[in-house]
């Protein structure tokens, strides 16, 4: 696997979250990957079966995980630090950062709650790897309130009772900050077509689209 | 009050009845909030699950060596190292607590069981020092593999020479560890068949629905000597702590379960599983604390979710319509282990005198099937209610007069602390214009794109009973009140504090609430079956109660005193049904052309008591709708017959809703107040649900004049019915 690649040229995001066939996949996504293709094609499902392995770690490549050194922003805030090279930028938040806003509900490009901004562009950060977000800004969800203020957004998620068990909470946030960025005065179909790749199995969609709209001053009250 | 005496608003109390953001809103919107991985502990290792990759198959050898010489992994455990039992193996959920089960079942529920009998089955796990190189020693697990045959549909499971899931065959084996189907009988329903004018019959299915809660579980266990605490997402901490502590082998206090903060649950989170176990067992053997994530594939796979069913009608009427027979036998498909009864409902809602309900609980080598919100319901009521529909038509009588004339009323015999079904009806017409949007002839807009109306009704139990609260009060003023409640999703930390505030007469800023940890607060009976707010709110009530007398009589504490006040009341409602009610209106537009169903008006009129704070009483209600929808037009796991293997697990293989596919749900409160509960407030959460799949339905058999008699009812579906 051509490691580099993904190094050379880290603003080059795929389009989509797939993993790009040639960069560098963690183990985690080969399987989830492989798992969900074969599963369509009618053959067995992997699950993380050790049959018919492809690409098997030996023991001693274990301890030596490449890492690169990577600089970033988050939250306004400048880390220098050597990133493991299979690290998502979800696992570089959540477990080296110790940003745990951003959540994992499907690690696999399926839901959205892992969103966060990368150059105030919303992404999956469980499909974008931390190498990728180097010489970038991240913005996560504990980065919106500012000196205790918080956004007119988080504010109608509070009014609009738009977080039920709150999980997608963060994600449906920042692409909704995103959306609001770039269209201050959206109307309620545009909301639903921003916020689509955001699940909420609660389901608590209208008040998620209710409490978007109130944020700019057109929505009712609740 | 009466029965039927007609409900009327109710004022808005001190706090309740007011909407009021959640007390946690704040961190529920910055990120603050902490779900169990968001939790760390020095020195924690991660842990990743090995599952099977057949539906059937025994395990003739299980080699570990590989695994445990990979640099970073501290222990990998097989059921060859660990033969733990988790819900201690009883047989059927609603009594997943009862022990003497244990003692006679011998379908034992193993951590690590040996043959596995589902794709997805857990057979090792493996804790690392990171999630990386536990992934990568789940690889280096060689197992040798004996597959055996196996069985998918439920029909077929119980036909002779069908592949056994258990030797004993594949009829569930009851509470009594008896191979017999569930049986109610009412009545003499060959009589009722014989006396009907019309005798009508179909076969209706349903579609096993995954929970799909965004957090997927996961656990974090820490052993202190010969106690363990264990961080996981329950929908109960009370019980998932004794279940934890009689498998694992140790007191209940030995046992500190932990859930702040939880991503949903639906019923996927209660019952205990084999997850606190296998982390549990891992930081015992690591001597460290353990992180167990499942991946979103293995809590698909390696949960549960509703039951998928077949139901055979015979239903027999009267030339005036009236109802003299009903006739339901049924399969549901359970997987290979009983987590819940199977059952189907929706006879009960009708008056007829003469029922009859056989369903056969049936294992087969798909993934286990258990509780999701309104549990039997929402898959009873859309073929009990489209059956329905269905004869309205063929005898040319409105549905909504069709329900009113057969549907349970009170009588001397059947009594209700209070009765709003005809309300909830005439209210949903009304405020739905059923008359205007109705098609009298079914299928008979010009199309392309055809409109169509349907509707549906219900009533389900909001019981009372016992559950606990401790209520403190110090020099301050500030009451802490202790509840056992976790926040899934309803408000449950909110809705205690309201009540305690509106008892105790002080502002809702002087209460705090501790909550979700067994080792600060008592017993609770758990977010699961709509209880919380009935239960433990009942107790919060009475124990505020208390503490305002002592303040009456020994004054404000003063200094370091404090007073406390504790809570067990059971409330009973004298043999008198205490239910909610519900009607749901839904106007569709289906598309002929591409079998595309658009939902364009949806009411839904409830009855739950008094509603304690509206605006999240109304999210439950148009979040379950809209799980309802899900289930109507999308959900579905498929699988393929030939190898047993699922091809739909996750969020796009299942079409679970999204944003796009989500209509406005317009939700209207009927409210009242019988007396029991707090302040009257009855149950919400699952009550949302139970109508969507039904109402939907009957909407497109309205607008395209072809019955859909398959959930989920898919574009392919449409298109055949029409071709």
């Amino acid at each position: 696997m051509d490691r580099k690649k993904s190094e050379k040229e880290p603003r080059e995001l795929p389009e989509s979250h797939e993993p790009q066939e040639g960069a560098h996949l963690s183990r985690r996504d080969f399987l989830e990957g492989t798992g969900a293709a074969l599963g369509v094609a009618g053959v067995a499902p992997r699950l993380g079966v050790a049959e018919s392995r492809t690409a098997v770690v030996a023991p001693q490549e274990a301890e030596a995980v490449p890492r690169t050194r990577i600089r970033l922003t988050v939250n306004g805030t400048e880390h220098r630090l050597d990133a493991e090279d299979r690290w998502t930028l979800n696992e570089l938040l959540r477990d080296h950062i110790e940003l745990t806003g951003s959540k994992i509900g499907c690690n696999r490009g399926e839901c959205g709650a892992c969103t966060v901004l990368l150059d105030g562009e919303p992404i999956y950060s469980c499909s974008t790897l931390a190498v990728w977000a180097d010489g970038r800004a991240v913005q996560t969800v504990e980065g919106l309130e500012q000196d205790g203020e918080l956004t007119p957004l988080q504010q109608a998620f509070i009014d609009h009772d738009a977080a039920q068990c709150g999980f997608c909470t963060p994600g449906q946030l920042m692409t909704a900050t995103a959306m609001l960025n770039q269209n201050s005065s959206p109307t309620a179909g545009e909301v639903r077509e921003a916020l689509v790749g955001n699940l909420c199995r609660c389901s608590n969609y209208n008040a998620i689209v209710e409490a978007v709209l109130a944020s700019t001053g057109s929505g009712g009250a609740p | 009050m009466s029965q039927e005496q007609a409900s009327r608003p109710l004022e808005a109390m001190n706090t309740v009845g007011r909407n009021v953001p959640r007390i946690d809103a704040y961190e529920r919107v910055t990120g603050k909030a902490t779900y169990t991985r968001d939790v760390r502990l020095p020195g924690m290792l991660y842990a990743r699950i090995l599952r099977s990759p057949h539906p059937h198959a025994r395990i003739r050898s299980i080699d570990i060596s590989r695994a445990e010489a990979l640099p970073g992994v501290r222990s990998v455990v097989t059921h060859e190292t660990h033969q733990l039992i988790y819900s201690s193996g009883s047989v059927a959920g609603g009594r997943q607590y009862n022990d003497a089960a244990k003692d006679i079942t011998t379908h034992l529920r193993y951590m690590f069981d040996n043959p596995v009998r589902y794709v997805g089955q857990p057979v090792a796990a493996v804790a690392a020092v990171d999630r990386h190189v536990a992934e990568e020693a789940l690889q280096l697990i060689d197992i040798d593999y004996e597959e055996l045959p196996f069985v998918i549909d439920a029909e077929r499971a119980l036909e002779s020479g069908a592949a056994l899931v258990w030797p004993e065959g594949n009829l569930a084996l009851d509470y009594q560890n008896q191979a017999r189907p569930m049986v109610r009988r009412v009545g003499d329903v060959s009589a009722g068949l014989q006396a009907a004018d019309r005798v009508f019959e179909d076969r209706y299915t349903t579609a096993f629905v995954q929970d799909g809660q965004m957090e997927p579980r996961s656990a974090l266990a820490e052993w202190h000597g010969d106690k363990v605490t264990i961080h996981t997402p329950t929908q109960g901490i009370s019980n998932c702590r004794h279940d934890n502590a009689r498998d694992l082998g140790l007191e209940d206090h030995q046992v500190q379960i932990v859930c702040k903060y939880m991503g949903g649950g639906f019923g996927d989170k209660n019952g205990s599983y084999y997850f606190d176990l296998i982390a549990a067992t891992l930081a015992k053997e690591a001597d460290a604390p353990v992180l167990l994530e499942l991946t979103r594939k293995d809590d698909w796979l390696g949960t549960h979710g509703r039951w998928h069913t077949i139901q055979d009608f015979k239903v027999g009427v009267k030339q005036d319509g009236t109802v003299t027979a009903i006739q339901m036998h049924g399969y549901s498909g359970m997987g290979p282990y009983l987590r819940r009864s199977g059952g189907i409902s929706g006879i009960e809602v009708y008056a007829c005198p003469n029922t009859e309900r056989i369903i056969y609980p049936v294992h087969t080598n798909r993934m286990v099937s258990g509780n999701f919100r309104a549990p039997s319901d929402p898959q009873g009521f859309f073929a009990m209610q489209s059956m329905m529909d269905d004869i309205a038509y063929k005898l040319g009588v409105d549905p909504v007069d069709f329900a009113k004339q057969n549907m349970l009323r009170p009588t001397e015999d059947v009594r209700f602390t209070n009765y709003t079904m005809e309300e909830c009806i005439e209210r949903g017409a009304q405020l739905f214009d059923w008359q205007g949007r109705r098609r009298p002839e079914p299928g008979s807009d010009p199309g392309p794109v055809k409109r169509g109306a349907g509707m549906s009704f219900m009533m389900f139990r909001s019981g009372v009973g016992p559950s606990s609260a401790i209520l403190r009060v110090d020099s301050e003023q500030r009451y802490t009140l202790f509840v056992g409640v976790t926040d899934i999703g309803p408000g449950a930390k909110t809705t205690m504090a309201l009540i305690a505030a509106e008892e105790l007469g002080v502002p809702l800023s002087q209460v705090e609430v501790v909550w979700g940890d067994t080792d600060r607060c008592p017993y609770s009976v758990g977010e699961s079956g709509s209880r919380t707010t009935t239960q433990t709110g009942y107790a919060v009530v009475q124990a505020a109660i208390d503490l305002k007398e002592q303040i009456a009589e020994a004054g404000v504490p003063t200094g370091d005193e404090v007073l406390i006040a504790s809570a067990t009341p059971t409330p009973s409602t004298q043999g008198r049904r205490r239910m909610c009610f519900g009607a749901h209106f839904v106007e569709v537009e289906t598309d002929v052309r591409l079998g595309h169903v658009r939902i364009s008006k949806y009411v839904a009129v409830h009855e739950s008591g008094r509603i304690l704070n509206p605006l999240p009483a109304r999210d439950q209600i148009r979040g379950a709708a809209l799980q309802g929808i899900g289930q109507a037009l999308h959900e579905d796991l498929l699988y393929d017959a030939r190898n047993g293997h699922p091809l739909t697990a996750g969020y796009y293989g299942a079409r679970h809703l999204t944003h796009m596919d989500a209509p406005e749900i317009e939700v209207t409160f009927i409210e009242t107040d019988d007396g029991f509960g707090p302040y009257g407030a009855k149950t919400v959460g699952e009550a949302g649900i139970i109508l969507g799949p039904a109402a939907v339905a009957n909407a497109i058999f309205n607008a395209i004049g072809h019955r859909m008699r398959d959930l989920p009812i898919t574009r392919d579906k449409i298109l055949e019915a029409l071709s």
